[in-house]
């Protein structure tokens, strides 16, 4: 296995092209994950495969540079005061036994139905999970925009608060108590779906602020140390079984590691709901995407006939649109913090203006 | 409302100029030794470190080097007070209360 994974990185060609391309996505993958906590592995992973990168090394090179993003974007909110560590950890703990799980339920999938079995699975789940969480979180979004600038506690996390089940535990940072029982499905689903989809974050931040009751900002910013325990963790394995290629990891890392402090800073300038705009609407394009290469699987496993063309065609539109939401993501970020240094901007010269007078 | 930390331009652009070069130290030793970095990184086992120990001495060296160049540039956090979280709005009693009538002698 290891000699193959030499060998696969040897017969990898590094041209201009690709160093610029593993680049500029680490760049906007590290920006979407330093302010909404995770995001840009979805799409590292096809993005190195398209490159002729095998699926083996493509994860384990993504995983070995997601665990130092994580831990840089994780020290610099912490510095912002926006991580509760306690709760990272708390959350960490159970997803490591979540991604257990989901492991176990993968094997069996790929030992009952084979690889295109495996992918169907993976993308169904992709589109369930994502349409369903994600709709939910932009709805939130645009409802907590309409009725206040803050963000309230939602009604289910509060209802949870109130019940004393021992363990009971006080988060500090997120300034809330709730009991341990609580926090161990919320934790136990952000790993199982690392394990599927290799996003957790998308269960994580939603289950942190709906069912823990976390402000989104706190929410983002813990679900790093999560990523970071669990990317951590999950390099030892893959470099132990010889399967990272440094030169990718170091590639993307140069790039997210820009990304990500920018992301960070982000979160300073803009409102807490627009954590949730963000990530509804990745969340949804990427279902979207998934969406289209359910047919290619179901032919795999002839469940349906199909041409073809038409499904190299909607993979190429499933990648793109991938492309798409890590891009859209990208460009709300970067529009809503100039907008609020502009207003900021606007704000010192009038005061500035009226100290004069 | 919201407060931009002070940042010192001069050092940050030192920084900058620091960390960037021992970031791209690293990357040159890497590439310029590709072959030999990559097998010796990819036997597994015990050698998993180096891989590990690589990406964390990178990490250092280049989050050091973006930190600083973002505040070169001028781009940095601003502290915000955070608004109290508010409880999820209670709807108003439907009866309103009733108008009293009063006498004055």
């Amino acid at each position: 296995m290891t000699e193959h994974a030499l060998e696969a990185a040897k017969f990898i060609d590094l041209t201009w092209m690709n160093v610029s391309f593993l680049f500029i996505v680490g760049f906007i993958g590290g920006l979407v994950s330093g302010f909404i906590g995770s995001g840009g592995a979805f799409v590292l992973t096809p993005g190195m495969m398209s490159l002729g990168v095998p699926a083996a090394v493509a994860v384990a090179s993504n995983m070995c540079h997601k665990f130092p993003k994580a831990m840089v974007g994780a020290y610099k909110r912490f510095r912002y005061g926006q991580v509760d560590l306690k709760l990272g950890i708390v959350m960490a703990a159970s997803a490591t036994v979540g991604v257990q799980i989901g492991i176990k339920i993968q094997e069996w999938i790929l030992g009952k139905w084979g690889e295109a079995g495996s992918n169907l699975y993976v993308s169904l789940s992709f589109v369930f999970v994502l349409i369903t969480v994600g709709s939910y979180v932009f709805y939130d979004a645009w409802k907590s925009a309409k009725v206040t600038d803050a963000d309230p506690v939602p009604k289910l996390a509060r209802r949870l608060q109130s019940i004393n089940l021992p363990p009971m535990i006080h988060f500090k940072t997120a300034n809330l108590t709730i009991s341990l029982w609580f926090t161990i499905p919320v934790g136990l689903l952000t790993g199982l779906l690392a394990a599927t989809i290799a996003v957790g974050g998308f269960v994580g931040v939603p289950g942190m602020i709906y069912v823990i009751g976390a402000s989104g900002l706190i929410s983002s910013a813990s679900e790093l140390v999560i990523a970071f325990l669990m990317g951590l963790g999950g390099t030892v394995k893959w470099a132990m079984a010889g399967m990272v290629d440094i030169r990718l990891t170091l590639i993307i890392l140069a790039g997210s590691l820009l990304g990500v402090q920018l992301g960070a800073i982000g979160t300073t300038y803009v409102k807490e709901n627009m954590i949730k705009i963000v990530m509804g609407s990745i969340m949804i394009i990427v279902a979207f995407s998934r969406a289209l290469a359910v047919p290619q699987y179901l032919a795999q496993l002839d469940l349906i006939s199909a041409n073809q063309s038409a499904l190299s065609f909607m993979n190429m539109v499933s990648f793109a649109l991938m492309c798409l939401a890590l891009a859209i993501g990208a460009v709300i970020i970067l529009g809503s913090m100039i907008k609020a240094k502009r207003a900021e901007i606007v704000n010192r010269q009038v005061s500035e203006t009226c100290e004069n007078v | 409302m919201s407060v931009t930390t002070e940042i010192n331009k001069p050092k940050a652009i030192l920084r900058t100029v620091m960390y960037g070069a021992v970031s791209a130290a690293m990357l040159v030793a890497v590439f310029s030794h590709t072959d030999a970095i990559t097998s010796l990184f990819s036997l597994g086992g015990i050698y998993a470190a180096l891989p590990i120990a690589t990406v964390f001495a990178f990490s250092f060296a280049h989050g050091a080097f973006a930190s600083n160049l973002w505040s070169a540039l001028g781009i940095e956090a601003t502290t915000k007070k955070t608004a109290p979280r508010p409880a999820e709005s209670v709807p108003r009693p439907a009866q309103r209360p009733r108008a009293r009538l009063r006498m004055s002698a």
